[in-house]
């Protein structure tokens, strides 16, 4: 039962210690941040402000890319993946190394670590940035969270990873370093498979060893697809939403979505601290 | 460590408790309501027997879905929420979320919206005993609710829901008004007349985003309310017209996001303020504050909050100014 409560989240300044282009507008920004570091887990997000500024005025959620040990070999710092977009992420990429930024998190329930003989892991634009640490967790190459989360190893994991045009790829070699088998759509024909990211998923799960996950995240579009073709091949199926948030925290009632109970009434449910992971059949899309 | 446990800065022993009506304060420093979830939200952050008080999300008598999303976007210097009461009625409340608000020590004062003026008052008689509440504040200017009835838009009906309150239940009550009117000091006095022990001011301007590519509004509700540092000026103008209009302590709320705003608004007129868009993005935004208190009251030679309150120097001769 997830908690509805930011109850280990941490709230403090926070210091620039690298802010580096991985692909066209995208950018993975370094902040040394020991407490949220060492509670952290894969799907979880924090929030991300420029200090002293009133417009842009709220916080951003940025989701986990990864944690980053320091010196002692203990969690210190967390790297996050952002596109720059909008306004506060345009100018996020002009903060330099020591520049302190205002952070909050972790926040939200993550993916839950349910032991699975193959994850297939289904990226859209930008939405590959919380499947690196998740990746590594069910390799078994690191352990996230305070205390540390034990997964059982899946015997394979899978990205699919879709974008309008190969320069938009980002962090592809870092999921092939760890073993992860990698399959790329591009909108536009530039590298890999020419057309949506949820063709592959079929082809991709006929080629699972056992029993298959698929977890999502990136556009809503995407995602309903992926909802729809897991529920046809039988495949259990998470999407991670993204939804505009004022707090992260559960106290604005901004960013909600039509979920569905067990009855099939659906409620409005905060995707910051009710999510941001749901079960796709229970999602209302549009 | 978080910043809210962070050792607070203290000089000579300043009074902060200040006095609304019956309503008693430890500190002028509440949490307005809509902005602080139901404050079980925030027990991991920010230490909340340190509040002068809390008020939870408005309550209606019967559950609301809210409005459709996207219910907030970000303008410049602000926001615009349309969140439409999103709640689940004044039973679940008194269920699930009071009894642990009740567990605090912190006051509790229960925001609270009726579709009808009898309405206003049957919630009232509802909550009349209910072991944790220390005052009502009625949410009489949602601006994302109103059905063409808006109870602080129209004095006669402002008036009839205070006094039916006040006669229906034993609690200080705020009045929650709004800025979306030609003259507030109108409604102020109607307020006030009908048995208001405060009146808090402000609650959200109401506005509109639009995608112009799109040809479509922002919001899912169209309309939104306002709020932030944009609205700050807003507030306090209305702060400073209503303190001369009525005798009842004001609480002021409008963009109050660190301890200048605070001292703002106490200098122009309100005994106590209500912080709530700031909630969103400085969680711990109310705990920095207090901090900073006694020693901004200190740089003004003065003791005690409610020695400030309304000592504004509105004197136009050059003489005055700095």
């Amino acid at each position: 039962m997830p908690t509805h409560y930011a109850d280990h989240a941490w709230h403090g300044p926070v210091t620039v210690e690298e802010n580096v282009t991985l692909a066209r507008d995208t950018y993975r920004i370094r902040l040394a941040c020991p407490e949220i570091a060492r509670r952290v887990l894969p799907g979880q997000f924090l929030m991300l402000r420029l200090p002293g500024e009133s417009d842009p005025l709220l916080g951003r959620p940025l989701a986990l890319y990864d944690v980053v040990a320091g010196p002692g070999g203990q969690p210190h710092s967390i790297d996050l993946v952002y596109l720059a977009v909008g306004k506060m992420t345009r100018l996020l990429t002009a903060v330099g190394v020591g520049a302190t930024l205002e952070a909050w998190g972790p926040l939200g329930n993550g993916f839950p670590l349910t032991p699975t003989k193959h994850l297939l892991m289904l990226a859209g634009g930008i939405g590959q940035t919380p499947f690196l640490a998740l990746a590594r967790a069910y390799l078994g190459l690191q352990r996230y969270g305070d205390p540390p989360r034990q997964v059982v190893p899946a015997e394979q994991v899978s990205l699919c990873y879709g974008v309008r045009s190969g320069d938009l790829l980002a962090g592809v070699e870092e999921f092939r370093r760890l073993g992860v088998s990698v399959h790329l759509s591009t909108e536009d024909g530039s590298l890999g498979y020419r057309g949506l990211v949820t063709d592959l998923i079929a082809p991709v799960v006929r080629q699972s060893a056992g029993a298959c996950r698929i977890v999502c995240c990136g556009p809503e579009r995407m995602m309903q697809a992926a909802a729809e073709i897991a529920r046809q091949l039988g495949v259990p199926c998470q999407v991670s939403l993204e939804s505009p948030m004022a707090c992260g925290i559960g106290i604005c009632f901004s960013c909600v979505k039509k979920i569905r109970d067990g009855s099939g009434h659906w409620d409005y449910r905060r995707t910051c601290v009710e999510g941001p992971v749901f079960e796709a059949a229970d999602v209302e899309f549009y | 460590m978080p910043l809210s446990q962070a050792e607070p800065v203290r000089t000579a022993e300043a009074r902060l408790d200040v006095q609304l009506g019956r309503l008693r304060l430890a500190n002028p420093i509440m949490v307005a309501s809509g902005t602080f979830g139901y404050a079980r939200e925030m027990a991991g952050l920010v230490d909340l027997s340190r509040l002068g008080a809390i008020l939870p999300k408005t309550i209606t008598r019967q559950p609301r879905p809210g409005n459709p999303p996207p219910r907030t976007i970000e303008t410049a210097a602000g926001m615009l929420n349309s969140i439409g009461l999103d709640n689940d009625g004044l039973e679940a409340f008194v269920e699930r979320q009071l009894p642990y608000l009740a567990s605090l020590k912190t006051t509790i004062v229960v925001s609270i919206a009726g579709e009808s003026c009898e309405e206003f008052v049957e919630m009232a008689a509802r909550l009349e005993g209910v072991p944790g509440i220390d005052a009502l504040e009625l949410n009489m200017s949602c601006p994302n609710v109103s059905h063409g009835v808006d109870f602080a838009t129209d004095p006669r009906l402002c008036e009839r829901v205070v006094s039916g309150v006040r006669k229906a239940c034993s609690y200080p009550i705020l009045a929650k008004l709004t800025p979306n009117v030609t003259d507030v000091t109108v409604i102020a006095r109607a307020a006030e007349a009908g048995g208001a022990d405060a009146l808090s001011l402000i609650n959200t301007c109401l506005g509109m985003a639009v995608h112009w590519r799109r040809r479509r509004p922002v919001l899912g509700n169209v309309l939104g309310g306002l709020s932030g540092p944009a609205i700050k000026p807003i507030a306090l103008r209305i702060v400073y017209q209503v303190a001369k209009a009525v005798k009842i302590p004001l609480v002021g709320i409008g963009g109050i996001a660190g301890i200048d705003d605070v001292m703002e608004f106490l200098i122009t007129g309100a005994t106590a303020v209500q912080v709530g868009t700031a909630n969103f993005y400085n969680p711990t935004v109310c705990t920095r504050i207090l901090d900073a208190l006694p020693a901004a009251l200190g740089e003004l030679g003065m003791r005690s909050v409610a020695d400030v309150v309304g000592t504004l120097d509105a004197d136009p001769s050059p003489l005055h100014r700095d």
